[in-house]
């Protein structure tokens, strides 16, 4: 071997490095960007704390059990600032976490599970290719919750989107209407929604998604989507006379 | 000399409690007098409890009290969509026992699909969603009661949020201020499933059908002991105290019978977006995790829970793994929807059992329920429907009010009949 | 004779070397003692050997009690607690009062003079009900803690409580208690690695068959723990170290299931196990709280009386004349204690000695 080729002295050896992690082509400063965002939400300083690498939050996941996924990772890797890593993880791992929230019996206080949350919500707002990935097939459930204020409604449980829940879907599917007439409470004579939601109560939905950005969200993963919501909200809040 | 294993419970606790420690938590160690201090200060309103309440327990000994009635229901899109009798039973109880109560229009979901599934939400969205369900209870006067585990949860982290950030009270007060709503929260936050506990005896009370010979399993939600986790009913009596009471004190109240398994902490695997999106996690989960552990250590005739993710994670998930051969096969359902078949609910008018996927016949069978004359008569009711004689089934119909009036209808099998 | 006499309240091995400490140098002590009986929690508790070398705990102590008991200059107060605090620096009058169940005869309140007092009411253990993670003490009764093991090693058995059988498969859990910002403990109680270890090799010696895990944080061996203790566990009894707490506990067959991440190995783990040890951390005892209110002196956020003048006076409390020692500080071990008892003994003498003598009226 030529004296040329000797590798490099690494002084950052505890850092995961590019040509590891995997995203060489993604420039370094994305990265950081994005780790700068997960920092400056307002829930990072509640869900990290130090970090003991015991294991705890290991020893209680239950993806941690079927992937090869670890919440004491997360925290680590925030805790260590290793943005590598940490950009490895928001393509690759988050999506696995169930958000069961059992980390939460770490003895420092972490929260690995809101950690991943806020990693999701950066990766959302950025377009990541693991958020539009993990969306797929995601917009009627999105479309639903955000402009009716429910979600899993009646008519969702059909044979061919639950082929795997049993034969009981084909039943309700079959009889949906006469079904739900057939619910004693008031409000849940509905086929569209869980149960019947006021106009009023929908106007102030829309008014909170506009306030809070949480419509543009999802801009960059669906954008088919956000113009579809945008414009049925800002028409139906139009109707009402409400300015943005 | 005798071995002192330990002290007896109660004399420990006594001892401990004594002790007034000074701590530094990061859990909220009260709640209800975080929120009344800012109240103090003119940052929010607090809705009182302002009529009879029954005292319980929470984890570190904190008293936390349960309104008995005039209250506002926050229902679960999960129960009310696709686990409609979950919802029923918990009004039919309520009404069983004489309680008023509000079932709103003017209520949104918690949107936690939106915040744990896909991450498509944000922190002030999600406080501004649950303030604006709380001013509409608040409205009412009626006090809120929520039904789902993660609602529930999810709101006692969106508590914990504003009481610790004025920056995000800020935000959410000018948008309720938009909205002509004040920012408001209850003085607890309160999950149905306590006020089933704090009133279990009597359920108990009204109870007509014999479940002492019901093998219960019980699976705790994990939204609902693990976030906040000191803001849940312990009961030194159930457990020893080392485990949320709440369902395991009902079913024992009814007298049932409930045993233990090695993987009762174990989340149920809903996930989520993985139960629409990524199934074969929650499919594996529930089957290896709960319902083989259950059946193999436990063999009961139910497992009963207290959330809508779980009934559905786990009485959904079962078909499939039949079909891979693995040991399953275990009826699920609510406690309330349990309470209200002990207290003569009707399986299908109340209890609506139709909806469920996992086979409740046996249990039902094992209750002394005749399901098939039960049937029948909720199949009476749908050709009244059906033939416009009435738009929906009411309360009076649920309780079979008008079932002598009508000739009996010749009963219809249920289709997954062989 | 009370500008030379040194209260000492608590009867433990702080108080007592304290009040020995005292009349070696020619003060006078009176150690009033709540319980029925000297040695404080390693009698109480039944601690079977000493932490790291495993010598009896029992003949130790007992010397440390006859030390004082014979001496003229101590006299011991059994049964008997503070009921009040009058005076101030230099000439304190307390009211003692029999202690609540206590047969000691005593005809009402009393009062006594002294111109400092030491205060040695010393710790409890964690209560393992209260800890974060869910390991079921109140409801197995295969899950004990180490003062339950100590009372079972001086009897000279280890066994499972379910059903009387020696257990083959034994762990610790360490941290219980500590260490721990949920409880609000964020301390570490010092003692418990050294302790467990200690435990784990009398096992190991009593049943040769067993198999011993101690799960952990991190490994607390200072100074000579680690030689003496530390290398001896692993090397010669073979007692085996696994970095990953322990959260769960929960019952399988008539065994139990301890749940926790082999973090070093990288994978969940779940065992079986026949009997779990919690090793409980150390909290301000009842007496520590309730004296240090009655005295006025300053707690820290912990509750243990606050040394203000660490590290280099670890026993001046922020009341003039009124002095700490031992575990009423915070965690310590039997040589802190010691070291503590005698280091306050001293400031208190030399307290007294160095104010003006009072000219009768």
């Amino acid at each position: 071997m030529s004296v040329t080729a000797l590798p490099q002295a690494k002084t950052d050896a505890h850092y995961k490095v590019a040509d590891v992690a995997g995203y060489t082509g993604v420039p370094y400063q994305t990265k950081v960007g994005l780790f700068e965002q997960v920092k400056e939400d307002i829930r990072f300083g509640d869900y990290l704390y130090g970090c003991y690498e015991c294991g705890i939050c290991v020893g209680v996941c239950p993806s941690a059990k079927f992937y090869d996924f670890s919440p004491r990772r997360i925290a680590q890797a925030a805790a260590r600032e290793d943005v590598e890593l940490i950009y490895q993880q928001m393509q690759e791992d988050i999506w696995e976490c169930s958000q069961c929230f059992s980390c939460l019996r770490c003895p420092r206080g972490n929260n690995p599970g809101g950690l991943i949350t806020i990693m999701r919500e950066v990766a959302v707002r950025n377009g990541l290719a693991s958020a539009k990935e993990a969306l797929v097939g995601y917009s009627r459930i999105i479309y639903k919750i955000m402009s009716t204020g429910t979600q899993v409604s009646p008519d969702m449980l059909r044979p061919d989107a639950f082929p795997d829940w049993g034969p009981e879907t084909a039943d309700v599917a079959d009889n949906l209407d006469l079904w739900r007439r057939a619910l004693p409470p008031e409000t849940m004579h509905t086929t569209s929604t869980g149960w019947s939601v006021a106009d009023r109560t929908l106007i102030e939905l829309y008014l909170i998604w506009f306030e809070t950005g949480a419509l543009d969200m999802i801009a960059q993963v669906d954008p088919g989507l956000h113009s579809i919501l945008q414009e049925l909200m800002e028409d139906r809040l139009e109707e009402e006379g409400i300015e943005l | 000399m005798t071995i002192p294993i330990r002290a007896p419970v109660d004399a420990r606790r006594r001892v401990v409690s004594a002790a007034e420690p000074v701590v530094d938590r990061r859990s909220l160690e009260d709640p209800r007098a975080e929120l009344l201090e800012l109240e103090r200060q003119g940052e929010l309103i607090v809705q009182k409890i302002d009529r009879e309440a029954i005292s319980v327990a929470t984890k570190y000994g904190r008293e936390k009290r349960i309104q008995k009635a005039h209250l506002w229901h926050h229902k679960s899109c999960g129960q009310c969509g696709h686990i409609p009798g979950y919802s029923t039973s918990i009004f039919w109880v309520m009404r069983t026992l004489g309680y008023d109560y509000h079932d709103p229009h003017d209520q949104t979901s918690c949107t936690a699909w939106n915040y744990y599934a896909s991450a498509t939400s944000n922190t002030a969205a999600q406080a501004a969603v649950a303030v604006r369900n709380f001013a509409a209870a608040y409205e009412t006067g009626y006090f809120p009661l929520i039904h789902c585990g993660t609602s529930y949860g999810h709101y006692k982290e969106v508590r914990e949020q504003l009481i610790r950030h004025p920056e995000l009270r800020e935000q959410v007060r000018k948008i309720m201020a938009k909205l002509g709503k004040p920012l408001v929260l209850p003085e607890e936050i309160v999950h149905y499933s306590e006020w089933f506990h704090a009133l279990r005896h009597e359920i108990a009370a009204k109870q007509v059908r014999d479940v002492s010979g019901i093998v219960v399993t019980v699976h705790p939600a994990c939204h609902y002991y693990k976030i906040v986790s000191g803001d849940a009913i312990y009961d030194p009596d159930i457990y020893g105290g080392q485990r949320t009471a709440v369902v395991t004190g009902l079913a024992e109240a009814l007298g049932a019978e409930v045993r233990n398994y090695s993987t009762w902490f174990d989340c149920c695997g809903f996930g989520f977006r993985h139960i629409l999106v990524q199934r074969d996690f929650t499919r594996s989960f529930a089957t290896l995790r709960k319902i083989e552990v259950m059946k193999e250590e436990a063999d009961p005739d139910v497992v009963l829970t207290h959330d809508t993710g779980c009934v559905t994670t786990l009485d959904k998930s079962q078909f499939a793994a039949r079909a891979q051969g693995r040991n399953v096969g275990l009826a699920v359902l609510s406690e309330a929807q349990f309470a209200a078949l002990a207290m003569g609910a009707h399986p299908y008018r109340v209890c609506q059992l139709h909806w469920h996927s996992a086979d409740y016949r046996p249990l039902l069978e094992k209750m002394g329920i005749d399901w098939e004359k039960a049937w029948a008569e909720f199949q009476g009711d749908l050709r009244r429907l059906e033939s416009g004689e009435k738009p929906y089934l009411d309360w009076e119909d649920a309780n079979g009010a008008h079932d002598n009036e009508r000739p009996q209808v010749a009963p219809a099998r249920h289709e997954d009949d062989d | 004779m009370s500008s030379e006499t040194v209260v000492v309240i608590g009867g433990g091995p702080g108080g007592l070397r304290a009040a020995q400490s005292i009349a070696e140098i020619g003060g006078t002590a009176v150690l009033i003692e709540q319980r029925e009986f000297l040695g404080g929690t390693p009698v109480a508790e039944n601690y079977c050997g000493l932490t790291p070398r495993g010598e009896p705990a029992q003949p130790q102590i007992r010397q440390m009690i006859d030390l004082v008991t014979a001496n003229p200059l101590t006299e011991v107060r059994l049964g008997t607690e503070i009921a009040g605090v009058a005076g101030g620096p230099g000439a304190f009058t307390l009211t003692l009062r029999r202690a609540e169940k206590a047969e000691t005869e005593m005809d009402g309140d009393e009062t006594i003079e002294c111109g400092a007092i030491i205060i040695a009411t010393g710790f409890g253990h964690f209560d393992p009900g209260r800890a974060t993670q869910m390991y079921g003490y109140y409801e197995f009764p295969d899950v004990i803690t180490q003062p339950d093991l100590e009372a079972m090693l001086s009897e000279g058995r280890v066994f499972r409580p379910s059903n009387g059988q020696p257990p083959e498969w034994i762990c610790f859990v360490q941290c219980v208690g500590s260490r721990d910002r949920q409880i609000g403990n964020e301390y570490c109680s010092k003692v418990c690695c050294g302790v467990a270890s200690k435990e784990a090799i009398e096992i190991r010696e009593l049943l040769p068959g067993s198999k011993v895990l101690i799960f952990y944080i991190d490994m607390r061996m200072y100074g000579y723990w680690e030689n003496e203790i530390y290398w001896p566990a692993q090397e010669q009894h073979h007692v085996q170290y696994v970095k990953g707490l322990i959260t769960e506990v929960l019952p399988k067959g008539d065994r139990l299931l301890v749940r926790g991440e082999d973090t070093t190995m990288g994978r969940p783990m779940e065992i079986l196990m026949d009997l779990v040890v919690l090793s409980v951390g150390m909290e301000p005892s009842q007496g520590t709280r309730e004296l240090a209110k009655l005295l006025g002196v300053k707690q820290n956020k912990y509750g243990f009386i606050e040394a203000v003048a660490k590290p280099l006076d670890p026993v001046s409390t922020d009341r003039e004349g009124i002095f700490a020692c031992g575990a009423a500080l915070g965690p310590a071990d039997l040589e802190d204690t010691v070291s503590s008892a005698s280091a306050a003994a001293v400031k208190a003498v030399s307290y007294l000695r160095s104010r003006p003598v009072a000219t009768p009226k």
